[in-house]
């Protein structure tokens, strides 16, 4: 008996994603990507726009349909049982809006009964921070507001799982910030949360593991200190120039594995910077080249992806 | 609670609230029953006679003309008249020489009455010459002292007094149902697709049915009461007279606002954006609203064109309504009109079905 218990706790996967395929005609969307999610556990999908994170989501929601592939949802598989999953789901969508008309309460309110319930409307917009906005409409709101809006809407029907789109892209850092800690106390509630971003940052602080899409595929897969090890990055060394130099020169330095640009940025990616540091200076003689503003930091992320993919998560 | 009830409950809120929505639902109906009511297509308008005539002591005449009630006489000299008539002020003018009033004739030498016609109001000038001679005809047998051999006998029945807004009114709520069914549905639900609300809700376990529902359920009850206000207004503020059952106009009012609604999600099917609504709905909206029986009767048009328009889903609802409104027909009368709305509903819910969807469908 405690065995089993202790095995169903061990291996309580809430969500099962085996060789998920979306295509639309030629376009691979998404391209049999396999992953699952603990029960509790917050877990990021981080990529550039068009990687594919949206419509992986939306497939498990049930809003898409899938080419190929399974997705099951607390034992519910996704094709079959999308009504009684999305009874079990809370969904974030990008960029999504809500009526004009109800106020906040109202609104709240009127989403429980399309699952049925009644619920404490103030207490989720005190959970959110927008007890006060109460009688407000969505359209005075904020960028920051309405997203904590959509993350109460979410919670109403008290879901195993929370799914969150992009829930920061187009807040200012403050407001990403308390975003932050609101995604972080509902963690701590227990929930299970799945979220897409494409700030690295985000990723770090907010999820217990990473999968890393590009191109409708997941690339890596492990915890943030996980990734950066397990792609043994090494460090970074990033400066500024006055023009453009040659990029496949500077990946040809010693120790370099990858060397980007932005604008007038130059980061190179170094398992051994000593060795890199000295050649980098004697390409920048030879080259005539003005460097300014050296720094070397320690890999995050960020690195992370630009070792797999070969090109920056911005872009 | 019950989720198609909540939803209703909260869309209604939603409706009430949206003051574009209300303007286009009560407010623009009245001004239009203002403004063909302000018309006062009821009073045949006078004919402008010029009368020119010499001076004298009485003017038997022109005290006769006057008493005519058809006609509007103006006073003038000669140049004046002339010139009137040419502007086409007058319909004709009289020159009227002294020696008609003062009587001094003799079979031998007759007083010639000039009649100047407007050739460009044929019509006119016509009832006025024949009104002249009608009076000339009279005097001339008074004077002759001829004894009586006909007489007309005319008598005034009191018909039912149809007046203008009368016709009106009916025409009116019919195309306030047409125009708040059209419009709302198709602006708001474009609105919630483009703001992706509705793959939000997709989102959820409710049925896209549910929600449907609840925004028809909301609709048909405000069709129901705006046309209450406006017959309301129509009879305290207007003088309209209903002489029909009012529970017989509500089939009318809910199956035109069925069938509307449908015409409404078809074409939120069709616009992919909010401003291609107004495009795409004038375009079925507007010719109804001059050929649907509101404003005028189908009678007053060609043939070939009744023969069309006489199958317009408004002009079946308009007809059933004025049907009920002013000549009190039995639900038997209007079973034709209502039975045609049923065959429209069809249709038009059908087309909805077809190219309205939560997500985007390719049509």
């Amino acid at each position: 008996m405690l065995r089993r218990l202790l095995i169903a706790l061990v291996t309580a996967d809430i969500i099962t994603v085996d060789r998920l395929t979306k295509r639309y005609g030629d376009l691979t969307a998404v391209d049999g990507i396999s992953f699952s999610v603990r029960q509790g556990e917050t877990f990021g999908i981080l990529g550039p726009n068009g990687a594919g994170k949206t419509t992986t989501l939306e497939m498990i929601e049930g809003l898409k349909g899938i080419t190929s592939g399974t997705a099951v949802l607390g034992g519910h598989d996704v094709a079959q049982q999308a009504r009684t999953v999305k009874s079990l789901i809370g969904v974030q969508l990008q960029a999504s809006s809500f009526f004009d008309g109800l106020n906040l309460k109202e609104l709240i309110e009127t989403f429980a009964a399309l699952y049925g319930r009644t619920v404490d409307a103030m207490q989720l917009l005190r959970q959110v921070q927008l007890e006060e906005k109460w009688k407000s409409q969505v359209k005075e709101l904020s960028g920051g507001q309405k997203q904590r809006l959509s993350i109460a809407v979410a919670l109403v029907n008290d879901p195993k799982v929370l799914f969150l789109d992009e829930p920061t892209t187009g807040l200012d850092p403050q407001a990403r910030r308390n975003l932050w800690d609101l995604i972080s106390g509902i963690k701590r509630q227990g929930k299970t949360i799945i979220l897409t971003t494409h700030y690295m940052e985000e990723a770090e602080v907010l999820c217990d593991r990473v999968a890393i899409m590009d191109h409708a595929k997941i690339v890596a897969l492990d915890t943030p200190l996980g990734l950066i090890r397990q792609a043994d990055v090494g460090s970074t060394v990033e400066f500024h120039v006055d023009r453009q130099p040659d990029l496949d020169a500077l990946k040809q330095l010693p120790g370099v594995e990858q060397a980007v640009s932005e604008n007038h940025a130059i980061r190179i990616i170094t398992k051994q910077p000593e060795q890199t540091l000295p050649a980098l200076f004697e390409f920048k003689a030879k080259a005539g080249l003005a460097v300014t503003n050296v720094q070397m930091h320690q890999a995050t992320l960020e690195d992370v992806f630009l070792k797999l993919t070969g090109h920056l998560l911005r872009e | 609670m019950n989720t198609t009830a909540k939803l209703t409950s909260s869309s209604i809120k939603m409706f009430v609230r949206n003051r574009q929505a209300v303007f286009f639902t009560l407010f623009v109906p009245i001004v239009i029953m203002t403004i063909f009511g302000l018309l006062g297509f009821d009073n045949v308008p006078k004919i402008d006679v010029g009368v020119v005539q010499e001076p004298a002591n009485q003017h038997v005449f022109s005290d006769q003309l006057k008493q005519i009630s058809a006609l509007d006489v103006h006073f003038g000299t000669e140049d004046d008249e002339r010139a009137r008539l040419a502007d086409g002020d007058r319909a004709a003018v009289l020159l009227i020489p002294a020696a008609v009033d003062q009587r001094q004739l003799t079979p031998l030498s007759p007083a010639t009455i000039t009649v100047l016609k407007n050739v460009g109001k044929p019509q006119e000038a016509g009832t006025v010459v024949s009104l002249v001679r009608q009076m000339l005809d009279q005097a001339t047998l008074a004077a002759a002292q001829a004894p009586t051999l006909f007489q007309l006998d005319v008598q005034e029945v009191n018909a039912r007094n149809l007046k203008y807004i009368d016709f009106l009114l009916p025409g009116i709520v019919a195309l306030a149902i047409m125009q708040m069914a059209v419009f709302s549905v198709a602006f708001v639900f474009v609105d919630y697709k483009e703001k992706g609300i509705l793959k939000r809700l997709l989102a959820t376990p409710m049925k896209p049915f549910q929600f449907v529902s609840a925004n028809v359920i909301t609709r048909l009850l405000v069709a129901v009461v705006q046309a209450a206000i406006l017959i309301v207004v129509g009879v305290l503020v207007f003088k309209a007279h209903v002489i029909g059952s009012y529970w017989l106009l509500l089939p009318s009012v809910i199956l035109g606002g069925v069938m509307f609604l449908g015409l409404g999600f078809t074409i939120s099917g069709l616009a992919k954006t909010v401003e291609a609504v107004p495009a795409i709905a004038n375009l079925v909206v507007f010719p109804m609203l001059f050929l649907g029986g509101t404003f005028f009767p189908l009678d007053i048009m060609p043939t070939w064109l009744q023969s069309i328009v006489q199958y317009l889903p408004l002009t079946y609802l308009s007809d059933a309504l004025r049907s009920v409104m002013t000549e009190s027909a039995s639900f038997t009368a209007i079973s034709h009109d209502l039975f045609w709305m049923l065959g429209w509903s069809a249709v038009l819910v059908f087309l909805a079905n077809l190219t309205f969807g939560f997500e985007e469908k390719r049509v």
